[in-house]
């Protein structure tokens, strides 16, 4: 896991590309914040 | 404002967050092919979708036909409606 | 140039007015991670960005940005409706109703006004894109927290919207920044 892809750099920030592959329908989408399930992230609310 | 209206304005704002977001990820990914068909018709449902909004409810953007009298200005404005 | 579009982005509801929350949301109308630095951030420093990519995506981020303003403009609007003076007093908004009544203003939750100074344009690419990736993920916290001290149903289910809003935002400028790192690599070979 920590060993070093060669294609990677010291001292530089790495996001992944998203790859389109499904959407959710319009609506589902809407409601949800985003069409890309992928990208889909809910937070759960703290209860302290 | 009643049920239809409603209905069929939540139904644009869908069919436009789906052209949103496929518009945004083109930006990043100008050569995806699929993503682009699908951007395309996405923006036609849109286009769509308002057209017949503002047949039936009076413009939403700067450039729709308006009736008489002007009716751009009526009531109500985004945040004065009741979305439940 | 810009044209407005008559609707909401999201069909942002709010439960039942209440002040106490406006009060706390209206920084992400005038605050430093809020909706209008975001908005002014992106379309400031598009004009230095080098590749189209970049320009595209912070003309269209923030372009949306400014949607999501208003969104939190009518929250705060109907989380204040109807509210009376006394009421107003007891939950802390006294000093803003002396100088705004219940008009929007671009403040955070403290009172302090909105300035230039929460965002950067610093004219490289590769320093603007972090900054707007922290931005992203300082506007997504300040969502979870808003979140936490809401038990509002209906207006969490918008400050969700908004929150994932801000992931998705992140995963673009993380994209927009390999294709400029990319970008500046090619150019030094030549």
């Amino acid at each position: 896991m920590y060993e070093m892809n060669q294609n990677l750099r010291l001292a530089r920030a790495y996001v992944p590309f998203q790859v389109f592959s499904q959407r959710w329908e319009p609506l589902e989408g809407l409601m949800k914040g985003t069409i890309f399930p992928e990208l889909y992230f809910p937070y759960k609310r703290r209860e302290y | 404002m009643d049920r239809e209206q409603l209905a069929l304005l939540k139904e644009l704002m869908a069919l436009e967050f789906t052209a949103l977001e496929l518009h945004l990820y083109l930006d990043t990914h100008p050569n995806d092919q699929r993503a682009l068909m699908e951007n395309n018709s996405a923006c036609q449902a849109a286009q769509a979708a308002r057209e017949r909004y503002e047949s039936c409810y009076g413009p939403l953007t700067f450039c729709a036909q308006s009736g008489f009298p002007w009716q751009w200005i009526s009531d109500p404005w985004p945040w004065e409606i009741c979305y439940e | 140039m810009w044209f407005y579009e008559k609707k909401l982005q999201y069909p942002a509801k709010v439960g039942r007015a209440n002040l106490q929350m406006a009060k706390f949301l209206i920084t992400q109308y005038g605050g430093p991670d809020g909706e209008l630095a975001a908005s002014m951030r992106y379309l400031t420093q598009r004009y230095t960005m080098p590749v189209p990519q970049a320009k595209g995506l912070l003309t269209d981020i923030g372009t949306e940005e400014l949607a999501h303003l208003e969104i939190i403009a009518t929250l705060v609007y109907k989380l204040m409706d109807g509210a009376s003076v006394d009421e107003i007093k007891r939950a802390g908004l006294g000093a803003y109703y002396a100088d705004h009544d219940k008009a929007l203003y671009l403040v955070n939750g403290e009172g302090v006004p909105w300035t230039a100074a929460y965002i950067q344009s610093k004219g490289d690419p590769i320093a603007d894109l972090h900054e707007d990736m922290a931005a992203e993920e300082k506007a997504r916290a300040t969502y979870e927290w808003l979140i936490n001290l809401s038990d509002d149903p209906d207006l969490n289910d918008t400050l969700r919207f908004l929150r994932q809003r801000e992931v998705v935002h992140f995963q673009r400028f993380g994209e927009a920044l390999q294709i400029v790192q990319n970008y500046l690599d090619c150019k030094k070979v030549y």
